[in-house]
């Protein structure tokens, strides 16, 4: 039965054998300083299944008829999903003052606008976004799409509820925190009906360049924060996939830590007057939309 | 850049990336692209340089290009392709060192570092210590620091008496980035340097003297000056790395001291806890763990969002108390979720009776992990009021097993009142979890319950009450069990199984032998892990073709069961050793060792292709104790590239050898 057992240390070749199973599964690594992590991280699931070591663990992972559900549970695990609501206001601000301005201009003929929040957690960036887009005021009568994917299915299940603490509004003003959201308890929000109406949440491993859940291209990817969970052979495949998910000219939007030095040259630098993003270029391979 | 010039360079960009590198033009037509104004382009070249065969002409061809001094874009490109070149740039970069231009010196010197090669130390050293010109001596220092190795660090000490401030600092550098040590008395005389302090204070806090935390807690409260007290906090962080739990309350106590002799050190130390150099944040949680202010709490678990602090984090809130645990609790749905993961964990050892109204509070926060982290709290306060807000979560499933836990944890107290709530929750169709924790608390006491379970319930339900009845009843549990073999559903089935496994005999091979034919894969496995468990030899010949599966995860249950049977044949274990997952091998080795036949197959397997096999054979091996197989061994030590492997490797030659 799974109690009171003593909370096991995973050794050395133990982490190597889970850190590399994962690698193959989802191509997120876990550096060599983060064993202390992954011991913490996996240790409530030894927990929960009973288990007394990670040795154990790590065949239930390979052997159990239960293996590729137990995968997603422990990836998920290993995965923090920490976002709040309008996160870098900087980057967002260029891109409401600079970069929508544009895609308006672009997508005049078809009234269509689609963006991608990859890795979108528990949703508070998709929602950002569709507020974002509702706040300009550019898109009135256009047909506008916000689409959420992560590789965990328990944050997508928050993010379609949309009902957040008071951790995910740390940035939120109290003006927006009146206009995008109705309360539902002493401490919890839920966001607007109309604005949720706007986001599609899905579940897709970014490594997994033949399932993406998106039928056309897009006009602009935020994908922030995520890549630092890969190693750079795996960052350029996620960045190949993003690359040709995006429309030529279309807009790539990583954190504030985060660049494409020496992984990737498709892309290219626009200066904007708030910030640095990167953008498809017009021309180039991978076909028309 | 106008939408034509753009579009162009994105055409030449595509060009490079589409050239076939086989074609002899390829090599010339990619240095053009080094030259491009673009800078994707030259990336592009740079990169299908890289790719290209004959790697030493490229080489020297690159190496021509870093001599053209008027193409900056050109040469930065050059390098860059050059320390893409591994191995076969090493020798042309060296010779390039000896170049009467200091320029290019100073080009191969980087270069060298980017590729970090054991092979250029040798001449960076003879280059550190000779070179005639400031600016090659200075690259080939901070080369080193990529290079490393012994004779790198013993030059790098030596120039740190040199009188050019900038040849010291980036000896400084290189030396922390080795984290080699250099010794004190050479370290002293530039904790004062304006330029060098903050370097002498990081490798300060690599050396290994008792003198250190002193003369750290002299930088920390140095009033004067705000940047020699995060470099002091830089070397407290290197130094609290290393320590050992014992000494930790005596480095406490003087920074503690120091820091109150400085005017608004809380202060401080909340701004250098939010900074954005982890290495200033790494010694403000040993400030902050010396200083014990509450208030700092909440900002000490912000800092858990860089996750190589975490076990820091951990520790320096376990410093605080229970004032801390608190603040932390007032705080907690306004931090961010690492913070709050950190948090919850030391909130969890610190509760008493007294927290309870909180934590109760914190069960309707919306968050499901922060509710998690109250559910654990709750079982650790040892309170009888704890009981009925957790029962509460018994039917909610992300929270059932951690409050079926807290519960467990409370029934120590009050048995009774855990025991009941938990039969209500039953009764209104909770988690088999729930289940579990009722068996557990009240034993053979609940039987009549789980036998009725184990009829009505749903399929969860049905699986856990088969095993739970065999864990508290063997016999009731095993007449259950073959009635649940015939169930519909496959997880009651392989539950089913299971318990056959546990508590059964040889007399149910039949069973089991249907069981390994089951249409579910849940039921096979199972199967397959109790046929080995109670001893049904005569399912021997069955196991046995299974070994060749192309499964994994059959072949290796198949494997493990026939070596628990102690019938796994020398025929079969050469099959499994054959086969194509590494766990499989694995167990075919570990069984053959246990049946004496180890020692032949670990010699085989010493060049396997799977790093964890190889260190498997190498422990099988030590294990014989023969001082005859040290030969191999040592010649497999030779080839060994991989870390864990090799550690393997010499720990059996020192256990072989008697070391």
């Amino acid at each position: 039965m799974p109690f009171d057992t003593g909370r096991p240390e995973m050794t050395a070749e133990e982490f190597r054998l889970l850190r590399d199973f994962v690698y193959a599964y989802c191509g997120i690594l876990v550096r060599d300083d983060m064993k202390y992590v992954m011991e913490r991280r996996l240790w409530p699931r030894l927990e929960a299944l009973g288990l007394t070591d990670f040795s154990t663990y790590y065949r239930y992972l390979r052997f159990d008829a239960q293996r590729r559900s137990e995968l997603e549970t422990a990836v998920e695990a290993l995965t923090t999903h920490e976002t709040y609501f309008f996160r870098e206001p900087r980057q967002l601000k260029a891109f409401s003052e600079e970069v929508l301005p544009v895609l308006e201009r672009r997508n005049a003929r078809t009234r269509r606008l689609r963006i991608w929040s990859a890795g979108c957690s528990s949703g508070e960036e998709a929602y950002t976004v569709a507020m974002l887009l509702l706040e300009s005021g550019r898109f009135e009568g256009w047909d506008l799409e916000v689409y959420g994917t992560d590789i965990s299915r328990r944050v997508l299940s928050v993010a379609r509820l949309g009902e957040y603490g008071p951790s995910a509004l740390r940035s939120t003003s109290p003006d927006k925190l009146a206009r995008y959201f109705v309360h539902v308890g002493p401490n919890r929000v839920r966001v607007r009906d109309d604005i949720r109406a706007m986001v599609s949440f899905g579940h897709h491993n970014l490594r997994d360049v033949d399932t993406v859940p998106l039928t056309s291209r897009v006009d602009a990817v935020f994908c922030r924060n995520v890549l630092i969970y890969f190693d750079a052979p795996a960052r350029q495949r996620v960045l190949r996939l993003l690359y040709d998910k995006l429309v030529p000219g279309g807009y790539l939007m990583l954190g504030h830590s985060e660049n494409l030095i020496n992984l990737s040259a498709d892309f290219e630098l626009v200066h904007l007057r708030g910030d640095l993003v990167y953008r498809r270029p017009e021309l180039g391979g991978g076909g028309g939309t | 850049m106008s939408e034509e010039g753009r579009n162009a360079e994105e055409v030449r960009y595509r060009a490079l990336l589409d050239l076939d590198v086989s074609r002899p033009e390829a090599r010339e037509e990619l240095v053009t692209g080094l030259h491009d104004e673009s800078w994707r382009v030259r990336r592009a070249a740079a990169d299908g340089l890289v790719r290209l065969p004959e790697r030493g002409a490229v080489v020297e061809r690159l190496i021509a290009v870093l001599g053209e001094r008027d193409e900056t874009g050109a040469r930065n490109a050059a390098a860059e392709a050059l320390s893409g070149m591994g191995a076969s740039a090493v020798h042309p970069l060296v010779h390039l060192l000896g170049h009467a231009d200091p320029d290019q010196r100073k080009f191969a010197a980087d270069i060298l570092g980017q590729l970090a090669l054991p092979e250029a130390e040798g001449a960076l050293v003879a280059v550190l210590l000779e070179d005639g010109d400031l600016n090659v001596r200075v690259a080939a220092a901070e080369a080193l620091g990529r290079v490393g190795g012994r004779g790198a660090a013993f030059a790098l000490e030596r120039v740190l008496s040199n009188p050019e401030p900038l040849l010291r600092l980036s000896a400084l550098e290189s030396l922390a980035a080795l984290r080699h040590p250099p010794p004190l008395a050479e370290v002293v005389p530039l904790l004062n340097n304006p330029l060098l302090k903050r370097s002498a204070y990081r490798v300060l806090g690599l050396i290994e003297r008792p003198e250190v935390v002193a003369l750290v807690c002299r930088g920390l409260a140095a009033s004067e000056s705000r940047s020699t007290r995060e470099a002091a906090l830089v070397a407290l962080g290197q130094h609290s790395a290393r320590m050992a739990d014992g000494g930790r309350p005596a480095m406490y106590a003087a920074v503690g001291e120091a820091l109150r002799r400085l005017l608004g050190a809380v202060s401080w130390v909340a701004s250098a806890l939010e900074s954005g150099d982890i290495e200033v944040k790494t010694g403000a949680l040993v400030a902050a763990a010396a200083l014990r202010e509450p208030r700092l709490a909440p900002l000490v678990a912000e800092v858990a969002q860089e996750e190589r602090l975490v076990p820091e984090v951990m520790r320096t809130l376990a410093c605080f108390g229970p004032e801390t645990g608190r603040e932390l609790l007032a705080s907690m749905d306004r931090l961010s979720l690492p913070a709050r993961e950190a948090a919850g964990q030391v909130l969890v050892d610190m509760v008493d009776p007294s927290f309870v109204p909180e934590l109760v509070q914190m069960l309707d926060w919306g968050e499901v992990d922060l509710k998690g982290v109250a559910a654990r709290a709750l079982g650790r306060t040892g309170a009888l009021d704890a009981v009925e807000p957790l029962a509460g979560f018994l039917s909610i499933p992300e929270l059932a097993g951690v409050a079926a836990r807290a519960l467990v944890a409370l029934s120590a107290g009050f048995r009774a009142q855990v025991l009941q709530a938990l039969q209500t929750s039953l009764e209104r169709g909770a988690e088999p979890v729930v289940l579990n924790a009722l068996v557990r608390v009240g034993g053979t006491s609940q039987l009549p319950l789980v036998r009725r379970i184990a009829r009505e319930a749903s399929v969860p339900l049905r699986a856990t009450a088969v095993e739970v009845l065999a864990a508290v009843d063997p016999s009731g549990g095993l007449e259950l069990a073959r009635v649940a073999l015939v169930d519909e559903a496959p997880r009651v089935r392989a539950a089913a199984v299971r318990v056959l496994g546990q508590v059964g005999d040889v007399s149910l091979a039949p069973l089991l032998q249907r069981a390994l034919a089951d249409d579910a894969l849940e039921v096979r496995l199972a199967a397959l892990e109790a046929v080995g468990e109670c001893g049904a030899v005569a399912l021997a010949a069955d196991l046995e073709a299974l070994v060749r599966h192309p499964d994994g995860a059959i072949a290796f249950r198949a494997v493990r069961s026939l070596a628990r049977l102690g019938v796994l044949r020398d025929e079969v274990i050469q099959q499994a050793v054959g086969h194509e997952d590494h766990e499989v091998v694995k167990a075919a080795l570990l069984a053959g060792a246990a049946s004496g036949g180890g020692e032949a197959l670990a010699l085989g397997l010493l060049d396997h292709a799977h790093w964890d096999v190889r260190a498997a054979a190498a422990r099988v091996l030590a294990d014989s104790r023969e001082e005859r197989l040290l030969p191999p061994l040592l010649n497999a030590l030779l080839s060994e590239t991989d870390a864990l492997a090799r550690r393997a490797l010499v720990d059996a030659v020192e256990r072989l050898s008697g070391r």
